[in-house]
């Protein structure tokens, strides 16, 4: 928005510069009102030069231009205006980049009044910044036209233009500047949330935007959860065809993985490791991937292992079965229950020989490391 | 949740902060950042944050009804997901 704000504003700054030369030498309401005509195209601004020159407050174009920063503000360029000439608005030198600027009737009206009568607060337009008045009160002060003549600089700094009324250290505007940013934010969060819409002020958004976060975690690590507890009990049917199987699919199985083992006979089984997922994901869905080569009897060996998962293997060299579930973080119990009864049923069906013993070691290895998890 | 609101109906500063930094403490980098809590950055975190969240919700459920889809209705697995999923 502030894109095509910025185009549009720079289209009028052009324009704004050829009737700020006109506005040098003016100094009566004839000339005014020639370039009032001139900039009927631009309803705020030609009512900001009305307001200024004839000192009248506009009719409402606040409405209008507080509609949206992109229909009707256009950008301030120079710092200093007439209004700084008064000496009680604020000097200037700052105004937000690329931001449409609302026009600020009120502050022109009483800029160009001079008087008191412009007391009241103006109100805060969208980004608390008001419009210059690059033309107003031209016959005010002579010094305004000297003030034109530093219009056109650019610099690379913010800049904010301060609003009457309020004190012009440069800490109050940075501090200005940096609210700003943050409403914006907030309000970029406020589309992101749903719901949000319903509630104002900041406690509140903010309470709802906690809630949603705490229940897309939740939701995620219940899905991770899903997941993973069907993972291994899905290709159950695989044990049955422990040879033909694919590598990929026994990887997702460790209970076939770990049939598959037996009728070669060595029994040399990876230890398993499950670890949770990458550290950026919130919930740690444990998804449990077995890395290890059925096929070779040598120890060692990573099988091609599922993306996305992080996994050690370690190979429990001697010949000696034993399979340690080391597990490291909290996984669901019961599916992890599921898994060996599928196992045991599998060693009993297969009835290797050589697995009786490992199967003991299994068990008693299986356990405690399993005590551990469930106190974590 | 009115009971952080002052009773005055105004909200106060301490309130706010303390949301603020509930929810820093909820983003994944809240340990290593030592409370720099700059608010602006801080909400843009979340902005992303929550963005992340979605697509991983998005890739989760998807990744879940692929599997749902290619088991075999009977088999125990598609029994256990469907028992995961009444609860």
């Amino acid at each position: 928005m502030a894109q095509c704000g910025g185009d549009v504003s720079r289209h009028r700054k052009a324009h704004l510069e050829t009737v700020e030369s006109l506005c040098q030498g003016l100094l009566d309401d004839d000339k005014c009102r020639a370039m009032f005509g001139y900039l009927q195209e631009w309803p705020d601004l030609g009512s900001m030069c009305y307001n200024a020159s004839l000192g009248e407050p506009p009719l409402a174009p606040e409405a209008s231009n507080g509609s949206g920063g992109s229909g009707g503000g256009f950008k301030k360029r120079r710092p200093d205006a007439c209004l700084d000439t008064k000496g009680e608005s604020n000097s200037v030198c700052k105004r937000p980049r690329g931001k449409q600027q609302p026009c600020d009737p009120d502050q022109m009206a009483a800029a160009a009044a001079a008087a008191a009568v412009g007391k009241g607060k103006p109100e805060r337009a969208r980004a608390g910044a008001k419009k210059k008045a690059e033309l107003a009160l031209p016959k005010d002060s002579p010094a305004t036209s000297a003030s034109t003549v530093t219009a056109g600089q650019k610099t690379d700094y913010i800049h904010v233009r301060a609003r009457r009324g309020q004190a012009t250290d440069s800490h109050s505007l940075a501090e200005r500047v940096r609210r700003e940013r943050i409403s914006e934010r907030m309000r970029y969060l406020q589309e992101l949330v749903p719901g949000c819409n319903k509630v104002t002020g900041k406690a509140g958004m903010l309470d709802e935007i906690i809630n949603y976060v705490q229940s897309l975690q939740k939701q995620v690590e219940f899905l991770s959860m899903k997941i993973a507890a069907s993972n291994p009990v899905v290709n159950f049917d695989i044990v049955e065809d422990l040879f033909g199987r694919q590598l990929s699919q026994v990887a997702c199985n460790p209970a076939a993985l770990a049939a598959m083992a037996m009728p070669i006979g060595q029994v040399e089984l990876s230890c398993l490791q499950m670890s949770p997922l990458p550290a950026g994901s919130p919930g740690f869905g444990l998804e449990m991937f077995v890395n290890s080569n059925p096929y070779s009897p040598a120890p060692g060996g990573a099988m091609s292992v599922p993306a996305g998962a992080s996994v050690e293997s370690c190979l429990d060299v001697g010949g000696h079965k034993s399979v340690v579930f080391d597990m490291v973080c909290g996984f669901p119990a019961a599916a992890f229950l599921n898994l060996w009864v599928v196992f045991c049923t599998l060693l009993q069906v297969h009835g290797a020989a050589g697995w009786d013993i490992g199967s003991q070691s299994l068990f008693t290895g299986f356990d405690a490391p399993f005590q551990s998890v469930q106190s974590e | 949740m009115s009971s952080r609101r002052s009773s005055r109906g105004s909200i106060s500063e301490e309130e706010i902060n303390e949301l603020i930094s509930k929810l820093q403490s909820l983003l994944p980098n809240a340990r290593r950042r030592s409370s720099q809590a700059s608010t602006t950055k801080l909400l843009k975190e979340t902005c992303n944050y929550i963005k992340s969240l979605h697509r991983e919700v998005d890739d989760l459920s998807d990744r879940l009804s692929d599997l749902i889809s290619t088991m075999d209705h009977n088999s125990p697995g598609a029994e256990i997901i469907r028992s995961i999923l009444r609860s």
